[in-house]
């Protein structure tokens, strides 16, 4: 083959290998396929890439080809060269320049590793901003093997590599970017915002830790609202004065500080830290966004690394990243504030129709027993007691005290039922109790039972279920007086599998409780009312029943719906989350 | 015998006015709200002499639309309006328009029940001379316009 052909051939090879870099998904692949083009093209007879590990600040084997690898080779292949301080890859990987020996046995650098190496070839990939990423390594068993045409040739494909490279990493941010919005938007309250916020953070920047603060406003101090690292004891104890330290600087000017040795910032001052100052080797502090003003900081923190050659400082990249989490942060918190003060005001709306309605009931039972206690006097004053119509009178007198029970629990019930002490139990033993203890024996009402024993233990508060079951349950029994059946039925469900319009995050497990019974049904208009304090037509208690099942459910953080068709039935769902967190946990958690 | 319609939601106080009062000697029909109450007034022939009426029944001013039927069917018919918890502003609207009176149920160490009866015989005492007025000035009407016909 002439050389014009050679030539022509090598940069068909390397127009392959560019195409694959923009368009092969899987970076390993890529890599390896790059490697072995490389090998072809330049004529070695082993070969691997070492890949930069940023944790660690260290060369990692990626792809190896050729005679001789084994897992232990290819782990202690760099370690030998990165612990003797000498190699020709580490010295390729600190100089940043390529290196190219026809006779490793004279070579100042070489280190003795496969005994068959004569010629070797090593190239860096290196990135925009001048950080090694890599090296590209080739070796061959001929003398003086390589020439300064292969030099190029394998340079141009370190490039190609780090397009891949480049190319992966912003893919894999981009996804994470769109999670991040995705998955704050679903938190339900704000630990659960923290936890998911440093979970996201990590999948896409590289950190030691990572730590929040929120702006107090009543004592115009930065407090430390989650942290990943040796911070996380110290959560809501930590605090900044807003504009002290670095930390302070960022919120009081809603501008980002990047620094590879904070402690030579002047606006330094050490008051909360990650770890011992003069370990760290890079800091990013952003503000997190709210609609109008800062709300807190969100910073990160990289150890220095111990490889003289490795750049551990945060990118221009990366801040952006770290800004784009902060400002998704800002306005999830925003928005859960605002769900929280809309749940409040309902919440203090139904409390103060409650106190009206509850007292209008009690004020009207209080009267009919005062009326019935007048006749019972008059009834004794008379010469002649007339004992059926004082039995009667009495009878009387004692359903309204029951009554006025029924309003006190029902009072209770409603407040209470967003209260919850969990323990771990199952849905299945809880109906099945609730049913034995309930369900009439001998009722009109045929009881079917269907329950699943796949069914998980979940957390949840068992009595408060079971109240919730025992309405359900009560409910449906009062709506057939005649007679009918009611089918009770569990099993487990995924979020995928459930109406769009309850607004469940992907990826989630319910226990699913179905009540469906063969009374008059609920009509369309009203499927959504039933569950709002007060709406029920039933006489007994004050109304609240429904509203009370849905304040256990959703305190579980679970969704109770009606779909039945009208005229043929009530079909109700509760769906309880499996590894749910109650919202209304109490501190005095109990096992059960 | 005087006739009295008692209007409330809640099954026991009903019971309860109708017990009481039947002692007293009424005769007492009972409505269990709004609808049924105005339904059983404009029914009644004669008119029913005391109509007593919660205030709050399927709306909350449902003793005020009660009392409109009440006087549209017979102008002399008394109104007593019962409130049960605080509703003293819609009871207060009740007397602006012509009820008798409006009584709390639940007034701390009083009888309301008692207290009820006494406004009942007021009620009636008023509506009494009331129709006698109106009887005295149908009579001199008519007493009038036969001696303006014989002095023609």
């Amino acid at each position: 083959m002439s050389k014009q052909q050679q030539y022509r051939q090598a940069l068909q090879q390397l127009g392959k290998v560019a195409r694959q870099a923009v368009s092969q998904p899987d970076i390993d692949r890529f890599l390896d396929y790059a490697l072995e083009e490389g090998m072809k093209l330049v004529g070695g007879f082993r070969a691997f890439i070492a890949l930069v590990d940023d944790d660690a600040g260290e060369l990692v084997i990626h792809s190896a080809l050729g005679p001789g690898w084994d897992e232990e080779k290819r782990q202690r292949r760099l370690q030998v060269a990165q612990e003797e301080g000498k190699g020709i890859t580490g010295y390729v990987a600190a100089t940043q320049r390529p290196y190219c020996t026809g006779d490793v046995n004279h070579d100042p650098h070489y280190l003795k590793f496969f005994e068959d190496v004569v010629s070797e070839l090593a190239v860096p990939i290196v990135d925009a901003y001048g950080r090694t990423r890599g090296v590209i390594n080739i070796e061959s068993d001929q003398p003086d093997a390589f020439d300064e045409e292969d030099v190029s040739s394998v340079a141009l494909l370190a490039d190609l590599c780090l397009t891949a490279l480049t190319l992966h990493q912003s893919r894999v941010r981009q996804e994470a970017l769109v999670q991040i919005g995705n998955e704050l938007s679903t938190s339900e309250d704000l630990d659960d915002l923290m936890r998911t916020v440093l979970d996201v953070a990590a999948k896409v920047l590289r950190f030691e830790d990572c730590s929040v603060f929120l702006i107090d406003d009543d004592q115009k101090r930065l407090i430390l609202a989650a942290s990943s690292g040796a911070l996380k004891e110290q959560v809501g104890k930590v605090s900044y004065p807003l504009g002290e330290g670095l930390t302070g600087w960022v919120a009081q000017h809603g501008e980002a500080v990047r620094t590879a040795n904070p402690r030579e910032d002047p606006r330094w001052r050490g008051i909360a830290i990650e770890m011992p100052v003069e370990q760290i080797g890079a800091f990013l502090a952003v503000p997190v966004w709210g609609r109008e003003r800062t709300i807190g900081v969100i910073r990160v923190v990289r150890r220095r690394s111990l490889a003289p050659w490795f750049d551990n400082c945060f990118t221009d990249d990366e801040l952006e990243v770290l800004s784009a989490i902060g400002s998704q942060l800002g306005s999830a918190i925003e928005s859960l504030n605002m769900r929280h003060r809309l749940v409040q005001t309902e919440r203090m709306a139904a409390w103060g129709e409650m106190s009206a309605k509850a007292a209008h009931m009690i004020g009207n039972r209080t009267f009919a027993i005062k009326g019935d206690l007048n006749e019972v006097e008059y009834l004794l004053q008379q010469p002649e007691v007339n004992r059926e119509e004082l039995t009667e009178l009495i009878g009387s007198i004692r359903r309204g005290i029951s009554r006025l029970e029924e309003i006190l629990h029902e009072f209770r019930d409603f407040v209470m039922a967003t209260h919850l002490s969990t323990g771990v139990d199952n849905v299945n033993n809880i109906i099945a109790q609730t049913v034995a203890e309930i369900f009439p024996r001998r009722g009109p009402v045929e009881l079917k039972l269907e329950l699943d024993s796949r069914l998980p233990d979940i957390r949840c508060d068992a009595v408060k279920l079971k109240r919730c079951f025992a309405e359900m349950i009560e409910n449906s029994l009062s709506f057939q007086p005649e007679g009918g059946e009611l089918f009770i039925r569990t099993g487990l469900v995924d979020s995928r599998a459930l109406p769009v319009r309850l607004g469940v995050a992907r990826n989630k497990q319910f226990v699913h409780v179905q009540f469906c019974d063969k009374g008059p049904g609920v009509p369309a208009d009203i499927k959504e009312k039933i569950f709002q304090p007060f709406f029920s037509s039933r006489v007994k208690g004050m109304g609240l029943g429904l509203s009370i099942v849905k304040g256990i459910v959703e305190a579980h953080r679970g969704f109770v719906y009606e779909d039945g068709v009208p005229g043929k039935g009530a079909c109700f769902h509760i769906l309880l989350p499996v590894n749910g967190k109650p919202s209304g946990e109490q501190t005095d958690v109990k096992e059960r | 015998m005087y006739r009295i319609l008692v209007i409330d939601d809640e099954e026991e106080v009903r019971h309860a006015l109708q017990r009481r009062l039947q002692r007293e000697g009424y005769q007492v029909d009972v409505a269990e709200g709004e609808t049924d109450g105005i339904e059983k007034i404009k029914q009644a022939s004669p008119a029913y002499d005391v109509v007593i009426t919660d205030m709050a029944m399927e709306n909350p001013d449902s003793g005020v639309r009660i009392l409109e039927a009440a006087l549209a069917h017979d102008l002399f018919s008394e109104v007593i309006v019962l409130t049960a918890y605080g509703n003293v502003a819609n009871a207060v609207e009740c007397m602006r328009r012509g009820a008798f009176d409006y009584v709390e149920k639940n007034i701390p160490g009083v009888d309301v029940y008692e207290l009820l009866v006494l406004k009942i015989e007021q009620a009636l005492e008023r509506r009494r001379s009331a129709v006698n007025t109106l009887r005295r000035m149908e009579e001199i009407t008519r007493r009038l316009t036969s001696s303006m016909r014989r002095g023609d």
